[in-house]
């Protein structure tokens, strides 16, 4: 079994060769496979140990800080050349957790910077734990309803963790602009969700794109589309739950009174 | 049949190895050795002391770690004490910043806070340390917890800090202050143990960690 892995790893593509790395973790994933040598515990609760998940995790600093620069630039479309297109959760789980600190920090600054000069300004801790629900919701469902489509028009050469992989870089993204929204502009916020939409849609469009690239053209546009909705949704909910709460009147926009009773509905304010 | 017992807890240290071998006659097995070596207390007059005694004991050996944990040498001395871990170091600390920070005036959301601390903690630490080892780490799970809860004391420093003094700028000081100072140990204890490529990759949760609660000190 063991001998016919270098032959294996000749027959595939230039793109998917293996490192020295993943070619021990391939040796080990297969031994766990073999059914002689595996403990019980392992045939059973294999879903519970260490070592099921550390193939996942199998990265260096190198590669992530690369993929991580490559999903700033929406329409290079190289995701999947990065170290081999081996799946991994380690980036997504992290940008995850980094970007659920940013957005509550910056929905606190933006509260403060709207402060009137009498006001004492009190701090909203009640939106993190929400915050944090509605981020790993989100990461989990989008990429299975991704996985779902792709299967859908029978593209089965990325897999659902591929999703994971791709979902969770392209939300790097967001990281540097809900720093930028805590500035109280509406103006400003408008074109940052803009700038947001448009770079993650295009950076999984163009990603996906090398894999549809031999479909025919509705089942390319259905994917794109798909893609497209699902994103501007999810932006739209994230801009009116946590950066609504801007002071229209304020800036002599609009009355305040159906602002707040939305307000005290969707955060349960005191 | 051959085993060896080993059992190291704090300063009691049983280490033993015993030989039974069901095949070997009477006149062999009186020539089996059992050797065990006791230091310090014997087990069984732990029990009898009293609580008092106890007490002093454990929060002696918390002092102790404490100090390894936080004067960041590294010597041997300090990696052969932090092996002996225990959670009751983690355990007060995390409550003394959990009150501290909900009992402040600046709020009125005491047990939300609370809750919210000490869940981030523990559920924090445990992310954290799964995370090194899923990354290759040859860390030991309670130990990397331990020494990441005994960290966890600089920012109670910090949130004292924050109690006592009114100035936004100085507070910001101290506390930036003090986050260097626990991510600074908790650097030096985890680096040791992941290989040079994964450094950054283990250790960046962890200032994250210790940013967030630095936040938290920093902010109520």
């Amino acid at each position: 079994m063991l001998d016919n892995l270098n032959q294996d790893v000749s027959i595939l593509q230039p793109s998917l060769q293996m490192t020295d790395s993943q070619v021990q973790n391939r040796i080990r994933q297969m031994k766990m496979e073999d059914p002689e040598e595996q403990t019980c515990y392992q045939k059973f609760c294999n879903l519970f140990t260490i070592e099921y998940y550390r193939e996942y995790f199998d990265v260096t600093t190198e590669l992530v800080i690369s993929k991580v620069v490559n999903s700033f630039n929406p329409f290079s479309g190289t995701f999947f050349d990065i170290g081999g297109g081996i799946p991994e959760l380690y980036g997504p789980f992290w940008i995850l957790n980094t970007l659920i600190f940013t957005v509550a920090l910056s929905v606190n600054i933006s509260k403060y910077m709207q402060l009137q000069p009498g006001e004492h300004f009190e701090y909203q801790f009640q939106i993190v734990p929400f915050l944090a629900i509605f981020m790993y919701l989100k990461t989990l469902i989008v990429p299975m309803i991704y996985r779902v489509a792709l299967k859908c028009v029978s593209q089965d050469r990325l897999t659902l963790l591929h999703c994971f992989t791709i979902y969770g870089y392209s939300a790097v993204v967001m990281i540097p602009v809900s720093l930028l929204n805590s500035i109280p502009n509406p103006a400003i916020q408008w074109m940052l969700l803009v700038y947001v939409l448009f770079a993650q849609t295009s950076f999984l469009t163009s990603n996906f794109n090398q894999e549809l690239k031999y479909m025919p053209k509705e089942k390319k546009y259905m994917i794109v589309g798909l893609v497209a909705v699902v994103q501007i949704t999810i932006m739209i909910l994230y801009k009116f739950y946590f950066f609504s709460s801007i002071n229209y009147q304020q800036l002599g926009l609009v009355k305040r009174k159906s602002h707040n009773h939305i307000l005290s509905h969707i955060l349960g304010a005191n | 049949m051959e085993f060896e017992a080993q059992e190291n807890q704090g300063n009691n240290s049983i280490q033993g190895v015993i030989n039974l071998d069901p095949q070997v006659n009477q006149v062999q097995a009186q020539q089996q050795e059992i050797t065990i070596k006791q230091t310090d207390i014997q087990v069984s007059s732990t029990l009898e002391e009293s609580v008092a005694v106890t007490l002093l004991r454990d929060l002696r050996q918390i002092g102790v770690k404490l100090r390894c944990v936080l004067v960041p040498t590294m010597s041997s001395n300090n990696a052969k004490e932090l092996r002996n871990w225990d959670l009751w170091g983690p355990l007060i600390f995390c409550l003394m910043l959990a009150l501290t920070l909900s009992m402040s005036g600046n709020n009125n959301d005491g047990t939300g806070i609370f809750a919210t601390i000490f869940v981030l903690i523990w559920i924090g630490s445990f992310v954290v340390t799964l995370n090194a080892q899923l990354l290759g780490g040859k860390v030991s799970f309670f130990q990397s917890v331990c020494v990441l809860g005994y960290c966890v004391f600089p920012i109670n420093l910090g949130a004292l800090f924050t109690l006592i003094f009114s100035f936004f700028y100085l507070k910001m000081f101290l506390v930036i202050g003090c986050f260097l100072w626990s991510t600074y140990s908790a650097v030096g204890f985890m680096k040791l143990l992941i290989p040079e490529q994964k450094r950054i990759l283990a250790l960046y949760p962890v200032i994250l960690f210790y940013l967030f609660l630095s936040w938290f000190a920093l902010i109520v």
